[in-house]
């Protein structure tokens, strides 16, 4: 078969593309989302001290129509997970999850053999993109979350990863 | 003051049980040259008053009576007469006696006075009327009771799902629930 | 409660608060009946975060069921911690030594101060005020340092053991709580002429949302709720457990019943706990933190046994039975909060949206605590 030489198009959309990944990276909306003692953390994140502010992800919408990222916080129970999936849904493109906390990624302390009332992660029925683990995580964990997924969004990371001694 | 108030107004509705206990009989003195007999140990039921004032440092409580079931309302307004309030209303799954026991904690603000009222009712199909009409508190403690166990408050004015999904036909805290 | 106390002849529609909603403080969705602006009646609806903690009592050792307890209520996580230590103790019949006792009340207080500065910081977001919000996170994260140190936990605590606790408080813990009261100390007046004295939270607070002494018994409510309508009722002088009577302390009461004088109760709460602090720390006897003879595994005497604190929001009780093995046969929690948010239905009847969601915020819910 012979091969066709494609003209290189007139406009070039991967700078593009790029351009708005940085973008959508350093100003990541989170929903408020919390629904146990790991939503406790994410607001000391969003407060004083750990100041999501500085990584632009202080913007806490309560609407699922104006965020990005869905940080569920908390364990998610049989009768939250229609509500969950329904405000997944309902998010715009483009959007990440991130499961913080034990209790998000697979159940945490209430996944026991007999347990008839917790569903054991959120990824059994969303796309989680980013797994922060703790019960509850440090609010230094959820910023480590962010700027993973700000690495995952751009393909670069923002601070270089410091080694832990 | 309180207490024995109180415990002089539960009286006329604390159930009588057989409750079984065992008597050591002595054995006679033995005669010259023979082996003392051991003493025998019979048991056999004796009727007691379930109305007990425990020890507070030990249990927590003050007084414990045991009603029967009908007589739960009675004894809940005796309680609101005398101006207690109710802490919590749970459930017991004695499954070994084929028994659910209803418990309700009653407290006071003035003098510190802990009551316990006990019912049992047959675990099958088990019945308590319901005291949602004086204590109105009583309202979502009895839901959640019927939730986990199963306990049908008869006469109470909405026995749907509480802390379970609305279409729950499961009662968790039973001893014989797999999920 | 059924809907026939609704008037037919009213218009209605059926408006859905939650269970994701900012101002609700966890997952609790209330079905609002309403008439234009005014609730004719609602419905909590409860059970989206329902944990299981009573059920895992049953299939946990005595001594593994000790963090249950730091997630149930998990801004005051010690208070419940206490609970629990001592019904099992008082089951099992283990003294606790006098120091430990100590910290237990010292760790107690500064948990209910950091509770307290919580729930004000989101009492008054949910009014619309973002700032103090962040001033109260502030004073917060000291008390968390502190903690932290002692506890290795920044808030779902697991730090009493069955004879004491486990871990002895060293002297910068001593010096740093001493720092911290100075400054909240100072802090507080800013507080005061900011927010409690400002016109607007006046206006919102004041005459909004009376709750009687005899809704107060028929629905079993404790804790700020209670001293808020004039009742004197707290466990730490009623029912005196661990060293409060050492302590002198007073008990805040506000006899209006409305949101102002449950904002009041818990703003001089404040202001006792830290009163409790410096006397304990002050008092702060030597010796060890550990019962000497504390059992490794607990097999408590068969039979029923009850327990009662005074948490963040009221009166916490646990109500075990034992059947001499080494699990409990049954943990009932009773939890505060439940209690006094079941008199929401009656409260709120006529009120507008905005004067129920401030008396919701003075509640001080926990949805977990509820849900268990």
């Amino acid at each position: 078969m012979e091969t066709e030489k494609l003209q290189s198009p007139l406009v070039h959309l991967a700078p593009l593309d790029q351009v708005l990944a940085i973008g959508r990276a350093n100003s990541l909306w989170p929903m408020t989302f919390g629904l146990a003692c790991c939503a406790i953390e994410m607001m000391a994140a969003g407060a004083s001290r750990f100041d999501l502010a500085r990584f632009g992800a202080e913007v806490f919408r309560p609407s699922p129509r104006q965020c990005d990222v869905m940080i569920v916080a908390g364990t998610i129970s049989k009768k939250m997970m229609p509500a969950v999936k329904t405000l997944y849904d309902q998010m715009p493109e483009p959007k990440w999850v991130i499961a913080m906390g034990n209790c998000a990624i697979s159940g945490g302390p209430f996944s026991f053999p007999g347990q008839y009332a917790i569903v054991e992660g959120a990824d059994k029925f969303l796309p989680v993109d980013i797994y922060i683990p703790g019960c509850p995580p440090r609010p230094e964990a959820l910023i480590e979350g962010i700027l993973e997924l700000e690495e995952k969004v751009t393909g670069s990371r923002r601070w270089p990863r410091v080694a832990c001694g | 003051m309180r207490l024995e108030k109180i415990k002089q107004a539960l009286s006329s509705l604390a159930v009588t049980d057989e409750i079984e206990v065992v008597k050591t009989i002595p054995a006679p003195p033995a005669a010259e040259g023979e082996e003392q007999a051991k003493p025998t140990e019979v048991k056999e039921k004796v009727p007691q008053l379930m109305l007990f004032t425990p020890d507070y440092a030990k249990k927590g409580f003050h007084l414990d009576v045991k009603v029967a079931s009908a007589d739960v309302v009675q004894a809940a307004q005796l309680l609101i007469d005398q101006e207690f309030f109710l802490e919590a209303i749970t459930g017991v799954d004695w499954i070994k006696e084929g028994q659910i026991e209803v418990v309700y904690d009653f407290n006071h603000w003035q003098t510190l006075c802990r009551v316990v009222i006990r019912t049992r009712t047959d675990r099958s199909q088990p019945e308590v009327p319901t005291i949602s009409a004086i204590y109105s508190g009583a309202n979502w403690h009895e839901r959640e009771t019927h939730d986990f166990f199963g306990v049908n408050f008869t006469g109470h004015p909405d026995l749907s799902p509480l802390l379970l999904p609305e279409d729950a036909d499961y009662h968790p805290l039973l001893k014989d629930f797999t999920a | 409660m059924s809907l026939d106390v609704i008037d037919k002849s009213l218009e209605t529609f059926v408006l859905n608060l939650g269970p994701q909603h900012p101002a609700t403080h966890g997952v609790l969705r209330v079905k609002l009946t309403m008439d234009g602006e005014y609730i004719v009646h609602a419905e909590p609806v409860l059970g989206y975060i329902h944990r299981m903690h009573e059920k895992m009592g049953e299939n946990r050792t005595w001594a593994q069921f000790m963090p249950n307890t730091g997630r149930l209520d998990y801004l005051a996580a010690l208070s419940y911690n206490h609970g629990y230590a001592l019904a099992a103790e008082r089951a099992e019949g283990i003294e606790v030594p006098e120091r430990a006792e100590y910290i237990r009340c010292i760790t107690v207080e500064l948990n209910r101060i950091a509770s307290h500065l919580l729930w004000f910081g989101a009492f008054v977001l949910d009014l619309g005020g973002f700032t103090p919000l962040l001033y109260a996170f502030d004073d917060r994260e000291q008390i968390l340092d502190l903690l932290e140190s002692v506890t290795g936990a920044r808030l779902t605590f697991c730090y009493f053991r069955f004879g004491g606790v486990y871990n002895d408080i060293d002297d910068n813990f001593i010096t740093g709580s001493r720092e911290f009261i100075k400054r909240l100390r100072s802090r507080m007046p800013m507080y005061h002429d900011l927010v409690s004295k400002n016109i607007i939270l006046i206006k919102r607070l004041k005459d909004i949302g009376p709750i009687s002494q005899e809704m107060c018994r028929r629905y079993g409510a404790t804790g700020p709720v209670l001293r808020g309508s004039g009742v004197n009722f707290d466990v730490r002088k009623h029912e005196p457990y661990s060293v409060y009577p050492e302590f002198d302390f007073d008990i805040p009461v506000y006899t209006e019943g409305d949101s102002m004088a449950r904002y009041m109760v818990r703003m001089d709460e404040m202001e006792q706990s830290m009163r409790i602090i410096e006397q304990g720390l002050a008092k702060l006897p030597e010796g060890p933190v550990m019962a000497a003879k504390a059992p490794k595994i607990l097999k408590p005497a068969k039979g029923d046994y009850y327990a009662a604190v005074e948490a963040a929001r009221g009166s916490f009780g646990i109500r075990l039975v034992s059947d001499g093995t080494n699990t409990p046969y049954r943990l009932k929690l009773r939890s505060p909060t439940f209690s006094n948010l079941s008199l929401f239905s009656e409260a709120c009847r006529g009120m507008i949206l905005p004067d129920a969601l401030a008396l919701m915020g003075t509640l001080d819910l926990v949805i977990p605590e509820i849900d268990r």
